[in-house]
């Protein structure tokens, strides 16, 4: 190839802020498989096969996006480049970016004591941030096996981070039939979150999600050391903005899994709930970035086996009336 | 099917909160007694030193309450549970994080509270709450049916009290510091002295071996009324009067504090509008050496609107003349035979704020010297007052004095460096001298 300075994959954005956001909520597993396409770079966090986040970072989030694949000889789809990072490296070298400020703000601290005195909580009208001269956030991979470049510059310094990629040993997502959907509900992610929190102090180790067409609809419950809990949405059908359902559904989750996804749930702004024939559990968040777009996280979750004997069903979900 | 239901409007659930996050100072579960009038939260820490109750006004605290006789619940329910759970349960939910936008979607807007037992029936409270944007949340917590133990308070045995505005007590006992472990009470002419220590060794090598002592001494003024006998230092735990100055502070209205003798116990009772709350601790000390001699100080000049001292405690203190060798049973006639007229009211004091500033402003800053105030060995602590039933006797302690003094062999003539006392003479109205004063704390 003549030009081989061209890069694999460059990606410019001038304010990595909601790429540490979204990637912040898949954060759970050591390593993320990423894959690069024309249309944006996939991040998927795999837990025992059983539950599975995906960030995926539209190119619309940068604000320069360029994906140079090689040619392929018969003309069909080319391979997109697929490899592993650590994903909490990745997000720690993230952090980097902003930290000139925060220097500078101490150090006009030191010279100016009025103003860190008095003014400090103020935003600064002066900081980089404000004046839109933030500096950039590159992401690069030149070429297949080399490292995940991020290169930040901001105010004259930069840094350079190399991330080791490794090779992909999960290129498979947990199948979820969409054309075999028994329910899907979409509402708002925040009471969603709430639901959740209302459980947490039972300590519980699993969590029954249950879907019925009547009454009480929607039912999170499940059963602890002190007790049990359950949240349900007798009274709130209108919090749920889509309800559609095809038959009763029942099923038991790790409460551990779906509390990874718990961050996601606090920063998005709607969650779309569904679930297949096999049980397979949905969630797909939608995040309001900044600068009016939006992005989605993706998360599957493998229900608990479910025995015809009816061990499984230690969680009491009499009527209370 | 259900013994007992009530409901708590959002108010009610923070007062429950705030009730139960003080019953869990002083241990890990707590005891629910029912009747059809009434509703007990109480308990009793494992040393058996401490006992805590609050009574729940059921027509007021509570938005619906009804009580179901059933099987062997006819006269009373009673159970015992872990405060833990509860206390989640009725957490505060808002605002436990910073949320961007200010929605108040996840405010309760009423809690409907059902206790289940019987055959057959699984032991289960059960409070449903139900959120004002719609969610219902359901918590299921189990219970052991356990007859609540209470402890007994001998008030004709308690010649001596004082009551004091919470809040002003909360204030002085947030002066004293996190390695203490004792509070000293003792009355010393028109001033009241709260003396906190602990007799805990940080280390040998350090040249003072126990952390500093802090005293606050108050003048009378400050208390509402005050009976105490001069110079009787009574003992008490930080820990306990922590929790409970913390509790009553919220409430915002009058403690109450009766107690007769060192090592008999100290009841502390407040109000409020629905709650009715008391607490008894054990005490140790020392007994001065004139017990004829009394402090007393009486205010009811000022309207006592807000102020919900027992009618009984009103007729006491308003016994301006009566002699301190009075026993208990002439006390009691007294109060009986002579409803006080209202001609008794006292004119309120019209130099008290005066006399106190310039009472501090000479005394401020002193630090002096004293020998250090040892509390008895811990075996003094008697546990046998506490007992499950309304069998216990009283003892009239006047007859042992002599024993009690002898058995416990003060050593007046301690060492008066090991026990640096950092005494601060203020009211209330002073008290930003003190960070002076905790600078020397060591570090630990």
């Amino acid at each position: 190839m003549a030009t081989e300075v061209k890069p694999l994959f460059r990606a410019v954005s001038t304010s990595p802020r909601p790429l540490y956001q979204l990637l912040r909520c898949i954060d759970f597993a050591q390593r993320v498989h990423v894959q690069i396409t024309e249309d944006g770079i996939r991040f998927a966090a795999d837990n025992s096969r059983v539950m599975q986040g995906v960030a995926f970072l539209d190119k619309a989030l940068f604000s320069a996006y360029t994906v140079n694949l090689p040619p392929s000889e018969d003309g069909e789809t080319p391979d997109y480049p697929n490899f592993q990072i650590p994903l909490s490296t990745f997000l720690e070298v993230l952090q980097i970016f902003g930290s000139v400020d925060v220097a500078a703000r101490a150090q006009k601290a030191d010279q100016d004591p009025y103003r860190s005195n008095i003014r400090n909580y103020r935003p600064n009208a002066f900081s980089n941030h404000t004046l839109g001269i933030a500096g950039t956030c590159t992401l690069l991979y030149a070429e297949e096996g080399d490292p995940f470049k991020i290169i930040l510059e901001e105010s004259g310094t930069k840094t350079t981070a190399g991330l080791t990629t490794y090779l992909p040993e999960m290129p498979e997502d947990i199948p979820f039939d969409r054309n075999d959907l028994t329910f899907k509900i979409i509402m708002s992610s925040r009471t969603l979150f709430d639901c959740i929190a209302e459980i947490i102090p039972a300590g519980p180790v699993k969590l029954t999600i249950t879907a019925t067409k009547t009454s009480p609809f929607l039912t999170l419950s499940c059963a602890g050391d002190i007790g049990s809990s359950s949240v349900d949405f007798a009274r709130g059908k209108d919090l749920l903005e889509t309800f559609s359902i095809n038959d009763r559904w029942s099923q038991a989750y790790k409460f551990d899994f779906i509390r990874h996804a718990s961050e996601a749930m606090r920063i998005a702004s709607k969650v779309s709930l569904r679930g297949d024939s096999q049980g397979v559990l949905s969630l797909q968040f939608m995040v309001d970035v900044e600068g009016g777009k939006r992005s989605f996280l993706d998360f599957r979750f493998v229900p608990f086996a479910t025995h015809d004997d009816g061990e499984e069903d230690d969680v009491e979900i009499e009527e209370y009336d | 099917m259900a013994i007992l239901t009530f409901t708590l409007s959002e108010e009610g659930v923070t007062a429950f909160r705030d009730a139960l996050n003080c019953l869990s100072k002083f241990s890990e579960d707590v005891s629910i007694e029912a009747r059809k009038d009434s509703f007990f939260l109480s308990t009793m820490n494992t040393s058996k030193s401490a006992y805590a109750s609050f009574r729940f006004a059921t027509n007021r605290f509570f938005g619906r309450y009804q009580y179901q006789a059933t099987g062997q619940f006819q006269d009373k329910f009673y159970c015992s549970m872990y405060i833990r759970g509860l206390i989640s349960l009725f957490r505060s939910r808002s605002g436990v994080e910073s949320r961007g936008d200010v929605d108040k979607q996840t405010i309760i807007d009423r809690c409907d509270v059902a206790i289940e037992d019987g055959e057959g029936v699984k032991s289960r409270f059960i409070a449903r709450i139900i959120f004002r944007n719609g969610l219902t949340a359901t918590h299921r917590l189990p219970f052991e049916v356990s007859m609540p133990v209470h402890a007994k308070f001998n008030r004709q045995e308690a010649l001596y009290h004082w009551s004091i505005s919470s809040r002003t007590l909360k204030q002085l006992v947030d002066h004293f510091g996190p390695g203490t472990e004792y509070l000293e009470v003792n009355t010393d002419g028109d001033h009241v002295n709260f003396t906190c220590f602990s007799e805990k060794t940080i280390s040998d090598d350090a040249v003072l071996k126990k952390p500093l002592h802090t005293s606050i001494s108050v003048e009378t003024d400050e208390f509402d009324d005050i009976d105490v006998e001069d110079k009787l230092q009574i003992v008490v735990s930080i820990k306990d009067i922590r929790a409970i100055t913390q509790h009553a502070a919220i409430t915002g209205n009058a403690i109450a504090a009766r107690y007769s003798l060192p090592a008999r116990p100290m009841q502390l009772s407040y109000a409020s509008d629905a709650i009715s709350c008391e607490f008894l601790i054990m005490t140790v000390g020392e007994r001065g050496g004139n017990p004829a001699q009394r402090t007393k100080k009486v205010r009811k000049g000022a309207p006592s609107s807000n102020n919900h001292v027992p009618p009984h405690l009103e007729a006491t203190s308003r016994r301006t003349s009566a002699a301190p060798s009075q026993t208990a049973a002439e006390i009691q006639r007294q109060q009986s035979e002579m409803p006080p007229p209202a001609s008794s009211r006292q004119p309120p004091n019209p130099t008290p704020r005066l006399s106190a500033a310039r009472a501090s402003a000479s005394r401020i800053g002193a630090f002096d010297f004293r020998p250090s105030q040892r509390p008895p060995p811990p075996t003094l602590r008697s546990d046998s007052l506490f007992v499950e039933d309304e069998a216990w006797e009283p003892v009239r302690d006047e007859d042992e004095d002599g024993d009690e003094d002898a058995r416990l062999e003060w050593d007046h003539s301690a060492d008066p460096v090991s026990g640096l006392v950092n005494r601060l003479m203020c009211p209330v109205a002073n008290l930003e001298t003190e960070s002076l004063y905790f600078a020397h704390e060591p570090r630990r």
